[in-house]
């Protein structure tokens, strides 16, 4: 098991030090360690909380046995996990006038990696943050954003016109570079002639894989990820990772080396050396979403992230949805499937008998509750570090002002995200609220979900205040608050060779005719549209099982 | 007598005039009104050198060393005092209390100088002899510095420089007592070292004089302040001449009291021509009551909505009896109510319709200002209006910012919106362009327009529709909240003028 244990193996102080001084890209003295947390330093006044996934009852799962139910209900359906598939799932079957299923989710709200927080002051996320304009060919995706209103209409040659309060407000984003902040993420500022070169170059090479088809008439790369061509040609930038692939086509540019392993990191949690180029690749090429009034790069956000997709898909399960259950077996059986859960509400054990079940959940947990079922090794997951930073002010900075998207170049972490660029006012509000994005990747995932879990906030303070003081000196005097939250399991990771493999395909097979599965990582790579399209998928599967 | 203590005599005495000189002459220009300036900063100077008397009989001990002290004290003081009060004009709220804090403390600080040395030297002199020669210098070295002054200090060194000068001479004599009188003085390492220090300052605030001047000059305003307030929202600063009042909002001016109403009837009279209908009016921004008072000259204008951001402006312009006089009392109306509210977040919970809309926000020159000219507020505009409602936007200058005004144009017609676009000379800003817009054509609706009006009547406007090659359309993009391109062409046409 991949977990966190935190009962044996107990870390010493050295070696959250020497985690420190991993993510920090330093050294860090006992003496600084042990000032902070003794909170007489300059990070004294940032009060702030820390959170995560439900990684503590999870772990019963593991750790516990679990008493016979006494008190059993019967569904027709049972849908297991309330993130973005299982929602999804259930707006599918009310979309058919099927209404009798129950959604079980272990948080205390639905949404998964798509949850968001609010404070006094803004909204903010708690992991996705936004979506890309889709593509053309993704019509259920453009269904779903038309009913909730984000597609307006569509122009009289059949392209959507989004409501432009749902599209990314300019100035969308900026790169700390040389000391000044610049327009867009590609590296410009500063950098010389020939690595400008190598960087026209690779954009212009992932255009071509944009628009490139294969034998089987299929995009190279696509949305959704098993729309994608088969075509050997393609699957084999699977075999190798994304650094072999720029290695291979000898790009040598630094500042491109950065630009690939930055954007790798934002959407698989690893950088080059460890996701695959196939993946790497699918980064650039795969979008291809036309809008009317916006260009193809735009993208949907809101001060709350994903959760106000989650807002407008949670309605369709608000009668079937128990929040704070904790499923812990699944039995099938010739005609019905057991679901056992724990209720954390009512401290009970309960059973529903179900005719079928959606499994909504990453794969790591899904097997554990399946007997029998053995989970693939094969599927490996990026932890996250999520931090909502409350602050007077974000100061300006040299060159192009605050932007929604605010990286630094060769960070240590993705930068953060301006929660309340969305907003219609002239005015900012008294607080300002930013979302920090820490990729845990310096460590194998096992050993840095272990440090991670276990970090005291003060020691998050100073890693977080440190990175920022990088791109705006001195901002410590401005942050009050920071919210930290940990996703252990935070998203599935495209290692060679693991897209295209075997784990996957098997892991996407029913079991027992009547148990589906729902989750992005089914495709492999941790995004909305794909976690949409498989909770989709297994809606219909489930339906047609069962004959409606 | 020792020469060299009735030089310093003569220094001193220069020294102390020019730095009165200098406040008197800082004051009627930063504040104008000349005559009260001088004879104010006079009368406080004289009075605090007879506090500086006064003090001088605490001095018993040391006196040399206290003289070299005050000596560097006069030169740094006095030397810098130009340069901290063009600086700090700014902070015009404060400014007098600033000036005469300076001018009474070198004041009481050159009052003090005569009386120590006379005490210093009234041992090695007959008394008749001391009195007599050290007031002749004290009054050659006054008429020296009154005549050189204005014929060759301000007029080849400038102010800042005059007295960065006159500091260092002040410095310069307690360096000389120091060396000559090195046996007989205490601390005179320390005292080296400081005057040593001071010099250094003075010279080096001499060279980047210019800098200091521009920097200064870049914030002050030409005209007397007479009015500051920084709210949270802006900074408000009122300025008065002979001939105008002036408002500043950030440094940008909205109007200038002697051609307002230019602007204003521009901006408020066409739509109403326009408009069929009068009853209900939305003002948006326009927290100065002008565009208000141009409204409230048509009988059938029922109600007025007044949605401004910022609640001491508004206030301001209800409550000052210079400014309430200007929008004849406008916002005092009973048919007017203000609201104080950012106008989106206002629009989207917004449930009346308006017959005709006013819109007058300060130009788009930043992203959070250009939110109010994109497709997304026009469209939330649109639930505001009936079919004949008539809007009008202040669009920037169409001469200077050619591509900003016609994008105004452009976002207004992509909403789906009939235009009309429209100019006018304001003298105090320059060529001024507004949009005029309606859900449906456009045609004019009233055979009259109020009487009495300065600027704005029926037949003028046709020539208001006309623009000529340097300013006419040229194609350019909607402005949305996901481009704002608008704030870009403001700020490249803005910026290239303003070079």
């Amino acid at each position: 098991m991949s977990g966190g244990n935190t009962k044996s193996n107990a870390l010493t102080r050295k070696d959250f030090l020497r985690y420190m001084a991993l993510i920090a890209g330093a050294t860090i003295t006992a003496t600084e360690f042990t000032a902070c947390e003794s909170k007489k330093d300059r990070y004294g006044h940032i009060k702030g909380s820390m959170q995560g996934a439900s990684a503590k009852l999870g772990h019963q799962l593991r750790d516990s046995t679990f008493p016979e139910p006494t008190i059993i209900d019967h569904v027709e359906a049972v849908i297991i996990g309330g993130g973005v598939a299982g929602l999804s799932a259930a707006r599918i079957f009310q979309q058919h006038g099927f209404t009798n299923f129950q959604l079980l989710e272990l948080e205390q709200h639905v949404g998964g990696n798509s949850s968001y927080g609010q404070n006094d002051y803004s909204a903010y996320p708690l992991g996705a943050h936004y979506l890309p304009i889709p593509n053309p060919n993704n019509k259920a995706l453009l269904e779903l954003l038309a009913e909730a209103g984000i597609i307006t209409g569509y122009d009289a040659s059949g392209i959507p016109i989004y409501n432009e309060t749902d599209l990314c407000y300019d100035p969308e984003e900026r790169l700390f570079i040389n000391n000044r902040w610049q327009e867009g993420l590609v590296p410009n500022f500063g950098v010389s002639k020939p690595e400008l070169a190598d960087i026209t170059r690779f954009l212009a090479a992932m255009d071509t894989f944009r628009w490139a088809k294969g034998t089987d008439q299929r995009y190279a790369f696509d949305i959704p990820l098993l729309e994608s061509s088969s075509d050997e040609q393609f699957t084999r930038l699977d075999k190798i990772t994304m650094a072999q692939y720029l290695a291979d086509e000898k790009y040598t540019s630094k500042a491109l080396r950065w630009y690939v392993d930055y954007c790798c990191r934002d959407d698989y949690g690893a950088g080059i050396n460890e996701v695959s180029a196939w993946a790497g690749i699918h980064y650039f090429a795969s979008r291809k979403g036309k809008a009317a009034n916006a260009e193809s790069s735009h993208v949907l956000t809101w001060p709350e992230g994903n959760g106000y997709l989650v807002k407008h898909l949670k309605q369709y399960s608000a009668q079937q949805a128990n929040t704070q259950c904790l499923a812990y077996k699944i039995t099938p059986h010739e005609h019905e499937v057991w679901v056992d859960y724990y209720d954390v509400n009512t401290h009970t054990n309960k059973r529903i008998v179900a005719k079928a079940a959606i499994m909504a959940m990453p794969q790591f947990i899904a097997k554990r509750l399946l007997p029998a079922a053995q989970y693939d090794h094969a599927f490996v997951y990026s932890p996250w570090l999520v931090a909502n930073v409350t602050l007077s002010e974000v100061p300006m900075g040299s060159g192009y002002p605050l932007c929604w998207d605010n990286v630094a170049f060769e960070g240590k972490s993705l930068g953060y995200v301006n929660a309340q660029q969305q907003t219609v006012r002239v005015t900012m509000p008294e607080k300002q609220v930013i979302t920090y994005y820490l990729p845990l990747d310096q460590l194998s995932p096992v050993a840095s979900r272990k440090y991670a879990i276990n970090l005291p906030h003060a020691q998050w303070v100073k890693l977080i205040v440190d990175d920022l003081e990088t791109m705006h000196p001195n901002i410590h005097a401005n942050i009050e608050n920071i919210d930290t939250w940990v996703w252990g399991h935070g998203m599935v990771r495209p290692h060679p060779g693991f897209i295209s493999g075997e784990a996957v395909k098997a892991a996407r097979q029913p079991v027992h005719e009547r148990i589906f599965f729902a989750h992005s990582d089914l495709s492999g790579i941790s995004i909305f549209e794909e976690a949409f399209y498989h909770g989709n998928n297994a809606a219909r599967a489930l339906l047609a099982k069962l004959g409606k | 007598m020792h020469i060299l203590l009735l030089f310093s005599v003569f220094v001193i005495a220069t020294c102390g005039l020019i730095y009165e000189l200098v406040a008197g002459t800082l004051a009627s220009y930063l504040l104008g009104d000349s005559v009260t300036q001088f004879s104010t900063i006079i009368g406080a100077y004289l009075f605090s050198m007879g506090i500086g008397a006064y003090f001088s009989r605490f001095f018993n001990k040391n006196l040399l060393s206290w003289f070299i002290q005050l000596e560097i004290l006069v030169g740094l003081i006095g030397g810098i005092s130009s340069s901290l009060l063009f600086l700090l004009f700014e902070h015009a709220a404060s400014f007098r209390l600033i000036l005469y804090l300076m001018v009474g403390l070198t004041g009481t600080l050159v009052g003090l100088e005569i009386p120590l040395l006379m005490n210093i030297l009234k041992n090695r002199y007959e008394f008749k002899d001391l009195v007599s020669r050290v007031f002749t210098f004290d009054y050659i070295g006054a008429l020296l510095a009154s005549i050189v002054f204005p014929l060759l200090l301000v007029p080849y060194l400038g102010l800042i420089r005059t007295s960065c000068f006159f500091g260092i001479l002040n410095v310069i004599v307690a360096i000389v007592v120091l060396v000559k009188f090195k046996s007989d003085i205490k601390w005179a390492n320390y005292l080296k070292a400081k005057a040593i220090s001071v010099v250094i300052l003075l010279i080096a605030v001499f060279v980047w004089a210019n800098e200091i001047m521009t920097f200064a000059e870049g914030q002050a305003f030409r005209d007397t302040v007479i009015y500051t307030h920084s709210s949270p929202y802006q900074r408000i600063v009122l300025t008065k001449n002979k001939h105008e009042l002036r408002l500043y909002l950030n440094g940008n001016l909205q109007f200038s009291s002697a051609d307002e109403y230019r602007y204003h009837e521009a901006l408020v009279h066409p739509p109403m021509l326009y408009s069929a209908k009068h009853k209900n009016v939305l003002v948006l921004g326009g927290g100065d009551g002008m565009a208000a008072r141009e409204l409230l000259k048509y009988h059938d204008v029922e109600h007025i909505t007044l949605v401004d951001l910022d609640p001491s402006m508004t206030k301001l312009f209800k409550q000052n009896s210079i400014l309430y006089k200007l929008n004849d009392r406008s916002l005092l109306n009973p048919k007017v109510q203000v609201i104080n509210a950012d106008a989106f977040q206002w629009l989207k919970e917004n449930q009346q319709q308006y017959d005709v809309v006013i819109i007058d926000f300060p130009d788009p020159g930043n992203y959070a200002v250009g939110k109010l000219y994109t497709t997304a507020f026009y469209r939330q505009l649109r639930r505001a209006l009936h079919e004949e409602s008539v809007v009008v936007v202040q669009s920037t200058s169409p001469y200077v910012a050619p591509k900003a005004f016609w994008c105004v144009n452009k976002t207004m017609q992509a909403c789906g919106y009939e235009t009309i676009p429209y100019h006018t000379y304001v003298p105090s800003f320059g060529e001024w362009g507004y949009v005029m817009a309606s859900p449906s054509a456009l045609q004019v609706q009233q055979d009259s327009i109020p009487s009495g009006l300065k600027y704005f009547a029926k037949d003028v406007f046709p020539q208001m529709r006309q623009f000529t090659a340097d300013m006419d359309n040229r194609p350019v993009l909607a402005n949305q909240l996901n481009n704002q391109v608008l704030v870009q062409y403001f700020e490249d046409e803005w910026g290239k003028y303003q070079e």
